[in-house]
């Protein structure tokens, strides 16, 4: 498996309210070991030595910067704090804000930051800390995505421990998106020393060197107590690396190692595999705005073709949960409701005749290397569709090449996406009709107006009844077809406990780890 | 090995040349051939980096749409492309480059990282691992080679010839990958990883020992192979054969007058396997997590990070023509003595 930096900046951005669908799942084959609960009582001390991906050539010290390394990005989490963390349920909790409000419009929000964070160097953070390193996300090449509808003259401090954003329209999520990478450094950090800024998390920067690097425990750290002394984080390029690594005892967790991995280590009892699902999409995208699947029967066809039992078996090794064509199923509001979409031949073959697809032709499917199993989803379903009478030639890109030219613009295409928890999230990104990354090119004026709507709801209730309105239209008629969800996999020692269980961004959030005796 | 190299005054020689003048003489021809060599391969690797520079710009996509992130609209792209200097002719890109090259800087890369940084430590790895592996290569194929050569077409010659031809076959993964099963995962003994430590180099000496010999060993065979066919065609030379007439034992032909002469051939060979190391270490550095050049050069080719993976070329161009000319200087030593 190649990483790249999308995957590892949707990843990274992801959370994970997810685990509520997984965890009715029904049982596993296999037990997940201690390395994710809590079992007994913490024991302070000790160092974990964490394998993590990334390329040396990627790497970079920004906390602003665009993280194409997993290592970077580890690194720089448990260094830095953003406004706020992925949770279970709901999927937002405090870190360095420890409460928000916002204005009945839903546009003004008020972050106030916790009382006694301070940065490493014992300096306190203020207001103006956070308006700087906000606005400092802002101005990057890709601030206007990580930030959306917030420009940086309405990111503002008021007094010393309230900062006010006012996004451009109603948005109930925005809590959501300061967990992504709104890390905070001083106030007036120059680009040069940016590399050196203080941070305020549950861990310093003892040294960093080549991608790796040791961080010590912060024991002024305002967000409770941090069992381990160090942690050592180690950057590998290839998940086999880090998985012989765990294996021979040099490093005491692979983090997102995948699942080839985790099958090699499944009989090693001193090796403990855990599972955070809901972590990664993949579905296939199908373009509705012209070209063979525009007409929806087409793509009704498609989804009832599918095996999609057989896809999580082969294609993710058995490591993920069967899904419905609707995406972000760790969204505390995902429609559970919908009925769920099996295996079809018949009805598929019907719809494709009413529709006059034709099957006398062979229609290319796009795809590429960038992460484990997202080409090998392309050929299982080709073979899959063939039984349905339609036949699909799998081509696969070199990463550049297929985000140049097939992102966006292919008929039938893979894609994938990392942050599975908030259905508004995809709706506003790749869905709604003037979304920049509208993948399959999809219109559809309900969808909009149900979106609208949901996303300047404040109730609670009231926003769950209309974004299941949205979810129904998205599983009716939207360009995408989500055959599953592959889990987040980490490997672990046998003395590892405490590690996060959430998918995505949650991987990084071990303040809570430590070593048993 | 340079023990060996001492002027061999029992061998026969066309045209003898007398001590005083050959001192007087020699110094100012090297160093003017070494000037002419140095010269030369120094527009060469000017041209490979032309040619390094022209083909990343050849390739589908750039650095700003390599490194951009998915959310980034077309604005944010074409800033990130000014902010990269992408968006000025390659050619003008180029000569910004090559104009700091004299003076140490390889440019930044296209996530902001100085290159010399990106490859300070990285660079001195690969050398010490490539170091390793060279030295052991020449060693185990000089032994090898010359113990064969000693009981030429015996069955120990023929063992050993088979054995580095078989060897030779082996590509480096499969050779590396082999010794982690066994001699990691299996046994315990070694390290599978080098993990790195605070001074950027591997964190302990054994971490070495893996890497190096799956370099080693597929060079190995290709380099018995090279050592065993100039020691027999220096075997047929007029002055072994009188060598091996006056009854001199075989060992002291071998050390005395095959060896000698067989040198260029030799040296050139394991200059040759330089290249081939070098370039080994890019799959053998992936498989050990080995913290060189390798992997800096592999993840800059997917970012098209031309300011990068031409200093990769530049760094590599001066050590495999260091080598080269090394190589050169023995076979003129050796030639000049016997001329």
């Amino acid at each position: 498996m190649d990483l790249t930096r999308r995957q590892l900046l949707w990843a990274g951005g992801a959370i994970g309210a997810g685990v509520m669908l997984t965890a009715c799942g029904g049982s596993d084959e296999e037990p997940t070991g201690s390395a994710s609960g809590d079992s007994g009582k913490p024991r302070k001390g000790g160092t974990l030595r964490v394998g993590a991906l990334g390329r040396a050539g990627a790497i970079t010290r920004d906390p602003h910067g665009s993280q194409a390394n997993e290592s970077d990005y580890l690194i720089i989490s448990l260094i830095y704090d953003t406004l706020t963390v992925p949770g279970t349920k709901p999927n937002t909790e405090p870190r360095l804000a420890s409460d928000w409000t916002a204005s009945k419009d839903l546009k003004t929000w008020r972050f106030t930051i916790a009382k006694g964070a301070k940065f490493h160097d014992g300096t306190p953070v203020t207001a103006e800390d956070v308006v700087f390193s906000l606005k400092r996300l802002r101005a990057t090449p890709a601030g206007a995505s990580r930030l959306p509808g917030i420009q940086a003259k309405n990111i503002t401090a008021d007094g010393d421990d309230t900062v006010v954003v006012v996004s451009d329209y109603a948005n109930a999520e925005l809590p959501l998106l300061v967990r992504l990478t709104t890390f905070v450094v001083p106030k007036g950090t120059k680009d040069k020393d940016i590399a050196k800024a203080p941070g305020t998390g549950p861990f310093k920067l003892d040294w960093f060197r080549g991608g790796n690097a040791r961080l010590v425990r912060n024991d002024d750290w305002y967000g409770g107590e941090v069992h381990l002394d160090a942690i050592e984080v180690k950057i590998f390029e290839s998940p086999q690396a880090m998985a012989s690594a765990l294996l021979a005892n040099q490093i005491d967790v692979a983090s997102n190692v995948g699942a080839v991995a985790a099958r090699t280590a499944k009989g090693r009892k001193d090796v403990q595999t855990v599972r955070r699902p809901n972590d990664m999409a993949m579905p296939i995208v199908m373009r509705t705005a012209d070209g063979p699947f525009a007409d929806a029967k087409v793509r009704e066809a498609l989804r009832l073709a599918v095996d999609r039992e057989a896809m999580v078996t082969q294609v993710l090794s058995g490591y993920g949960t069967v899904a419905n064509d609707v995406l972000g199923t760790g969204d505390p509001a995902y429609d559970k409701s919908l009925p769920q979409r099996a295996r079809d031949l018949a009805k598929a073959k019907e719809l494709l005749k009413e529709a006059k697809f034709d099957t006398s032709k062979t229609y290319e499917l796009y795809t590429t290397e960038d992460i484990s199993g997202l080409a090998e989803s392309a050929t299982l379903f080709a073979t899959q569709v063939r039984e349905a009478g339609v036949k699909i030639k799998v081509v696969k890109q070199e990463s550049a090449v297929f985000w140049d030219k097939t992102w966006l613009k292919g008929d039938l295409y893979t894609t994938y996406w990392g942050t599975n928890d908030s259905v508004v999230f995809f709706a506003s990104k790749t869905m709604v009709s003037d979304s920049g990354q509208n993948e399959a090119g999809w219109k559809d004026e309900a969808f909009d107006t149900a979106y609208e709507k949901a996303i300047g709801t404040a109730d609670a209730t009231e926003r769950t009844a209309l974004l299941k309105e949205l979810q129904q239209i998205e599983y009716d008629s939207s360009g995408y077809l989500l055959w599953g969800m592959a889990d987040g996999i980490d490997l672990a020692g046998s003395k590892v406990r405490g590690l996060p269980t959430l998918p995505g961004y949650g991987r990084v959030l071990l303040e809570g780890a430590w070593l048993a005796s | 090995m340079a023990g060996q190299l001492t002027p061999d005054t029992t061998a026969p020689s066309a045209s003898p040349v007398t001590p005083g003048r050959r001192t007087a003489r020699t110094p100012v021809r090297v160093l003017a051939r070494v000037g002419t060599v140095l010269l030369k391969r120094a527009v060469l690797l000017a041209l490979l980096l032309a040619l390094v520079f022209g083909t990343v710009e050849m390739l589908p996509g750039d650095a700003a749409t390599a490194t951009g992130e998915r959310g980034e609209s077309a604005a944010d792209l074409a800033a990130r492309r000014e902010l990269l200097g992408l968006d000025r002719p390659v050619l003008e890109r180029f000569r910004d480059w090559m104009t700091g090259l004299p003076t140490g800087d390889l440019g930044t890369s296209a996530r902001g990282e100085k290159v010399t940084d990106l490859l300070s430590t990285a660079f001195p790895n690969t050398l010490l691992l490539g170091g390793i592996a060279l030295l052991l290569t020449a060693l185990v194929s000089l032994a090898l080679g010359c113990w064969a050569a000693l009981r030429p077409a015996g069955r120990l010659d023929r063992a050993v010839s088979g054995t580095a031809t078989a060897v030779l076959a082996l590509p480096e993964f499969v050779v590396a990958v082999a010794l982690v099963l066994v001699l990691s995962l299996w046994t315990g003994w070694l390290p599978a990883v080098t993990l790195t430590g605070a001074d950027g180099t591997p964190a302990s000496w054994d971490m070495l020992v893996l890497p190096a010999l799956a370099l080693t060993i597929p060079q190995a065979g290709w380099n018995i192979r090279i050592v065993r066919a100039a020691l027999a065609d220096e075997a047929r030379a007029p002055h072994v054969e009188t060598a091996v007439l006056d009854g001199l034992p075989p060992h002291r032909v071998l050390t005395h007058h095959v060896l000698p002469g067989a040198l260029p051939a030799i040296a050139a060979g394991l200059a040759t396997s330089t290249g081939m190391l070098l370039g080994g270490a890019v799959v053998v550095e992936t498989i050990f997590n080995y913290p060189g050049i390798g992997s800096v050069l592999a993840s800059a080719v997917t970012d098209r990070d031309s300011p990068v993976i031409a200093g990769v070329t530049a760094l590599s161009g001066a050590v495999i023509t260091g080598v080269l000319l090394l190589a050169d200087l023995v076979r003129d030593t050796v030639t000049g003595a016997r001329r």
